[in-house]
């Protein structure tokens, strides 16, 4: 998934981790190289969110130290069963949370964004242009695909090169 | 490399460089591979010797799996080569007199490692391994890549089987109980002494292996004995390590962290108290002022936050009076670099300032009087609250132009206030007049403060006024002491350098607002009131949001104080002029492209004023023609030139005309009817001219759904003011309207049908006759639609018109038929219908879903009787109704939908239509005497006699509430009787 950036192109190559350990995968084995994450809960079913600490540890086991943001999501659903005020775990563990609803595209680059900020180490850095997404029914259909078959996703980007310059066209 | 190292290479590749069939195929080995017999050798073995990290990983991954999923199937053997290998290479002892790599690999490695331990150590620790902990002890002296391993194994430990954090099974909980009562019995002792010897020995030499220690520890104190580390020796090395200048952040931010784990250990209220007063935490205090933005900072911080609350919830549970003396001394000596913290530091997130300021003011409300270092905390929490309440200057431009960030951060801290207007809410209670000081210096501060923060510093000193007037009640403000006088006062006369902001300029708007109750005592504030809507701070506030809602403040404003309002009218309207001037004024160009409620305020505030009989006539007619006139000349050259428009001129002009009805409507509430009927007829002449007006709209635009919806509501206002004078101009309103036939049209038609017989009843009798057979041949053909489409549901946002209209149509009958009009339904033309009305009304009364639409139709019937039917048997008013109410209304609706089980007598509007059905019979009776009588017995009670003619006395009596009563029990009498039979159905 590429974004423009005031410093240029970043791309992230997103891994949708979720689901794989009943086909047996590689599992853990998948965040090896990963760079960033995101976890991601569904606030209409709170067993989700009750999991989030279980992924999260998983994904820390491999990954000491990355950024990782917590996203809660469907909020545009009227009847949550996690409310904002109750979404704590981001606040223990030193996460960024973000909430989004992928159906209505809401919040949808805020993750990518701060993922961005931090990899570049930028607090400023900012999208220039819309990403180059799917058209927006296909996007929603695979994002509602994506929600029904996992709740949670561990995204990990590709390593950018070391240089700089490269890194952002 | 061989086969398998190079499918683990394969399968784990992530570059997309390797063709994705090539890529299955390796993983489907390598799953294969992982179901062979020797799977746990070979991986111990490829430990050992391979160097290739996901070799490792995969291994690692396996022996895991293996082991958790298989365990009990394993034979001794194969356990005792995997517990003596995996511990080797844990401990950095040679497998078979090899060297064993795994602890050079990276962190993750080492992580997978440990898992795979703690799955050995679920099954088989304390009974089949007891020595792990204690024989890994020793090996700590080979240093720090040992001790980081035995650190990750305790971590893992800790996030795999103990902490609670995490969800658990019941068995997993046992398990971790087994494990946490084995350690504490047998080695916990040994691996405290080994932490502190490690911190001791590398404190200065390799502080990064103590932070992993400290860290460690931490994870452990709260289930193990906590004189292991609250003793003589551990909690002076611990304060030692953070106080000491020169060691490394890091370390001292980990021994302050383990220190709050002491701190936040659950235990008996008592034992807490002295252990919190033992470790003399004021120590620690001048660390927080050093450097706000440093780990250390941030560690202590969360310290001695911490530290407060265990503190404030010992001082709730302790019961002697020492105890409780002892816990608010330490409360004392906390609380001031609490405050400080709350204001200078970044907060630990776990740690809630609204919960624990609240917990700290609920205890002080169980004090008579606060002593004085109460009072100055009180102080200091409301200097808490405007700060966290305060806006960031960063976010000042995207607040005042309402971009997302903006309205994004607006709304965030909308809900953030909410808690913290509680708290001052409570503050407020506990010490209202220092609350009132308090707010009183913050806005004579924020006035003074330098620009690049006085915005945000007023909007939050005008944001605790406000909150504090939502806290009073009424009479309170009424009353108003001296200092609230003086709030207000210093509140009006007090020019904001920062009025053009929008957030500053509405909540003082708001704010002004709030205090009405006050200023409605207090009629000298009126001229500053006044000024401060009527000028740039509000209406002709440069931002349009704020100007928007300043007039419709404005207007609540007017609602309030009308009366008093009345030697300033003319100042009034010399203010709002330029506004009133975009509607009256002919330049569209000029007006912005506003919503078609723009303004309605403005002129309903007008209204208010000029409506009021205090103002004389002369010049309320000049008022009211200076702004009528120049609206109705506008609407009526759009209407001669509408022919000649293009389409957006056209749209342009809709749009316009839609304005002026809007506000034309908003003007005309404040005139009452009596005014413009019988006192001022001139009044009246000027709205009427109006109606004629806007009545043109209706033939020029017949088509244009949201004026005719504007029109309409317009002349539901004029029904209103005018009266009966309005009846003149009905009957070509009403064709007009009737022109469109669409359901959702056709509502709004009825609704204003159903207002005029209402207000007029009989008056309204001619008119009525003259629509009602059109509205009866639309209405009825409309509605059978619904009837076709129930079948097959295809649109079902028509239907639901549809539904609507039928409803309408219920309310409509009824209207009619309890204001004397029920001969409307005879009328020659309308007759044609009869027969479909009383159809429509047997079958709603019987079966609606609609238990109060059931109720209208018998009350609508009851009443048809009454006007229909004569008492003495000469000739039939209505020929064929008499006996269609014996024969069909009185059996299928008096009877058989009651004898239904459906018919709930539990559900309290069932049981009112039940009175009404009995009232209808007790009519029918008055009526028909016993031709309905014997009729109705004989289809309702065959048996037994006496049945009959106990109902037959009741029904005769006078009294209603027997026959009720009686006519209930018979029936569920009859209900059981019928016992599934079909006798009467």
């Amino acid at each position: 998934m590429d974004f423009f950036t005031n410093c240029g192109k970043i791309r992230f190559y997103c891994w949708d981790t979720a689901g794989q350990e009943k086909f047996g995968g590689l599992r853990d084995g998948y965040y090896i190289h990963g760079q960033c994450a995101i976890i991601m809960f569904d606030v209409t079913a709170r067993l989700t969110y009750k999991n989030v600490p279980t992924w999260h540890r998983d994904l820390c086991r491999v990954c000491e130290n990355i950024p990782i943001v917590l996203c809660g999501n469907k909020v545009d659903v009227k009847n949550r069963q996690v409310k904002a005020k109750q979404v704590t775990f981001h606040r223990k563990k030193n996460l960024q949370y973000y909430e989004i609803s992928a159906k209505s595209n809401y919040n949808f680059e805020k993750p990518f964004l701060y993922l961005a900020r931090k990899l570049a180490g930028d607090p400023n850095l900012h999208f220039v242009e819309s990403p180059a997404l799917a058209p927006p029914e296909v996007h929603i259909d695979l994002a509602a695909q994506q929600q029904h078959e996992a709740e949670l996703a561990a995204a990990a980007s590709q390593p950018l090169p070391d240089d700089d310059d490269d890194a952002f066209e | 490399m061989d086969d398998v190292e190079k499918a683990i290479l394969i399968s784990f590749d992530e570059s997309g460089a390797i063709d994705s069939e090539l890529k299955l195929q390796a993983v489907n080995f390598c799953q294969k591979i992982k179901e062979t017999p020797s799977i746990c050798s070979l991986c111990i073995e490829k430990l050992c010797f391979c160097k290739l990290v996901q070799v490792q990983f995969w291994c690692l991954q396996a022996l895991q799996e293996v082991i958790r999923v298989k365990y009990g199937s394993m034979s001794l053997e194969e356990k005792n080569f995997i517990r003596k290998s995996i511990f080797c290479m844990a401990c950095l002892e040679g497998i078979n007199d090899k060297m064993c790599v795994v602890l050079d690999s990276p962190a993750f490695i080492k992580n997978k490692l440990s898992q795979v331990l703690v799955t050995l150590i679920y099954f088989e620790y304390p009974l089949i391994w007891s020595s792990v902990f204690v024989d890994f002890l020793p090996h700590l002296s080979k240093g720090a890549v040992v001790i980081d391993m035995f650190s990750r194994l305790l971590n893992a430990l800790d996030d795999e089987l103990v902490s609670m954090d995490y969800p658990r099974t019941a068995e997993e909980v046992a398990v971790a109980g087994r494990v946490k009562d084995a350690m504490r019995n047998q080695c916990v002792p040994q691996i405290v002494r080994a932490w502190y010897d490690i911190v001791s020995m590398y404190r200065n030499t390799d502080p990064e292996t103590c932070v992993t220690v400290l860290d460690c520890m931490r994870r452990y104190v709260s289930w193990i004995d906590i004189g292991l580390i609250v003793n003589d020796a551990f909690i002076p090395l611990l304060f030692e390590l953070i106080l000491v200048d020169g060691l490394s952040e890091q370390l001292r931010a980990a021994a302050a962290g383990c220190v709050l784990a002491v701190v936040s250990k659950r235990m008996d209220a008592h034992s807490k108290l002295s252990l919190l007063k033992s470790l003399q935490i004021s120590r620690v205090f001048g660390l927080v002022s050093d450097d706000n933005d440093s780990d250390l900072v941030s560690a202590i911080a969360a310290l001695i936050t911490g530290y407060a609350v265990e503190v404030l919830e010992c001082s709730k549970r302790v019961n002697t009076e020492d105890a409780k003396v002892i816990s608010m001394e330490l409360l004392d000596e906390v609380l001031p670099t609490v405050f400080y913290v709350m204001q200078n530091c970044e907060m630990d997130a776990a740690f809630s300032i609204v919960q624990f300021l609240s917990g700290y003011v609920a205890t002080m409300k169980t004090h008579s009087s606060l002593q004085e270092n109460q009072m100055l905390h009180i102080s200091q929490i409301l200097e808490v609250i405007r700060t966290q309440i305060r806006y960031d200057p960063m976010y000042r431009n995207n607040l005042d132009m309402v971009d997302m960030i903006g309205v994004e951060e607006e709304s965030r801290m909308l809900e953030f206030r909410k808690d913290l207007f509680v708290l001052l809410r409570n503050v407020g209670r506990v010490a209202p007049e220092v609350t009132r000081i308090f707010i009183r210096n913050s806005l004579a501060s924020a006035i003074s403060s330098s620009s690049d923060k006085n915005a945000e510093e007023v909007e939050a000193a005008l944001s605790l006024l406000y909150a504090l007037g939502e806290t009073m009640s009424d009479e309170a403000m009424r009353v108003g002491n001296g200092l609230l006088s003086e709030l207000v006062t210093n509140l009006l006369s007090t020019r904001f350098p920062c009025h053009s902001n929008r957030l500053v300029a509405l909540v003082y708007l708001e704010t002004i607002a709030r205090y009405m109750k006050f200023i409605q005592e207090n009629v000298q504030y009126i001229p500053l009131v006044l000024a401060a809507f009527l000028d740039e701070r509000g209406i002709h506030h440069p931002n349009i949001y704020v100007s928007r809602r300043a007039s419709y403040l404005f207007m609540r404003i007017v609602k309030l104080l009308k009366s008093k309002l009345v030697p300033f009218i003319e100042t009034i309207l010399q203010s709002l002029q330029d506004v009133v001037a975009r509607f009256t004024s002919m330049n569209l160009a000029s007006r912005e492209p506003a919503g078609s409620e723009d303004g309605a305020y403005v002129f309903e505030a007008i209204g208010l004023l000029i409506g009021m009989e205090d103002v004389s006539l002369e010049k309320q007619s000049d008022y009211l023609s200076s702004l009528l006139t120049p609206l109705c000349q506008q609407v009526e050259v759009t209407l001669m030139n509408a022919k000649a428009l293009n389409p957006d001129e056209s749209s342009l002009q809709i749009a316009n005309i839609q304005q002026i009805i809007v506000a034309i409507n908003a003007l005309s509430k404040g005139f009452s009817e009596r005014l413009v009927t019988s006192s001022r007829p001139a009044i009246g002449h000027m709205f009427k001219q109006t109606l004629d007006v806007l009545l043109q709209i209706l033939v020029v635009f017949p088509k244009v759904e949201p004026l005719r919806t504007k029109v309409l509501s317009f002349i539901h206002r004029m029904v209103d003011t005018l009266g009966a004078s309005v009846f003149p101009y009905l009957p070509k309103a009403l064709e007009q309207l009737l022109a469109e036939s669409e359901p959702k049209e056709m509502v709004g038609f009825l609704l204003l049908l159903n207002q005029l017989i209402c207000k007029f009843s009989t008056l309204v009798r001619d008119i009525l006759e003259e629509v009602f057979p059109t509205i009866a041949g639309r209405v009825f053909s409309a509605i059978q639609r619904v009837v076709d489409s129930s079948v097959t549901e295809t649109n079902t946002e028509e239907i639901r018109e549809l539904q609507e209209l039928q409803k309408t149509l219920y309310t409509f009958l009824h209207v009619i038929a309890t204001h004397d009009l029920s001969s409307v339904f005879l009328s020659p033309r309308s007759r044609d219908y009869l027969t479909s009305i009383m159809q429509l009304l047997l079958h709603t009364s019987c079966h609606h879903k609609d238990i109060v639409t059931r109720k209208a139709c018998v009350q609508i019937f009851i009443k048809l009787i009454k006007d229909w039917c004569a008492k003495s048997s000469g000739e039939e008013k209505v020929p064929g109704f008499k006996s269609f109410i014996i024969e069909t209304f009185a059996t299928n609706c008096c009877l058989y939908s009651v004898l239904d089980k459906s018919f709930e007598f539990g559900d309290a509007n069932t049981l009112v239509l039940f009175g009404e059905i009995v009232l209808a019979q007790k009519v029918m009776y008055e009526k028909f005497g016993d031709d309905f009588l014997v009729h109705f017995v004989s289809k309702g009670f065959p048996s037994p006699q006496n049945l009959a003619e106990q109902y037959c006395q009741k029904l005769k009596g006078n009294d209603i509430k027997a026959l009720r009563s009686y006519y209930q029990s018979l029936i569920e009498h009859l209900r059981v009787q019928q016992n599934g039979s079909l006798v009467f159905r």
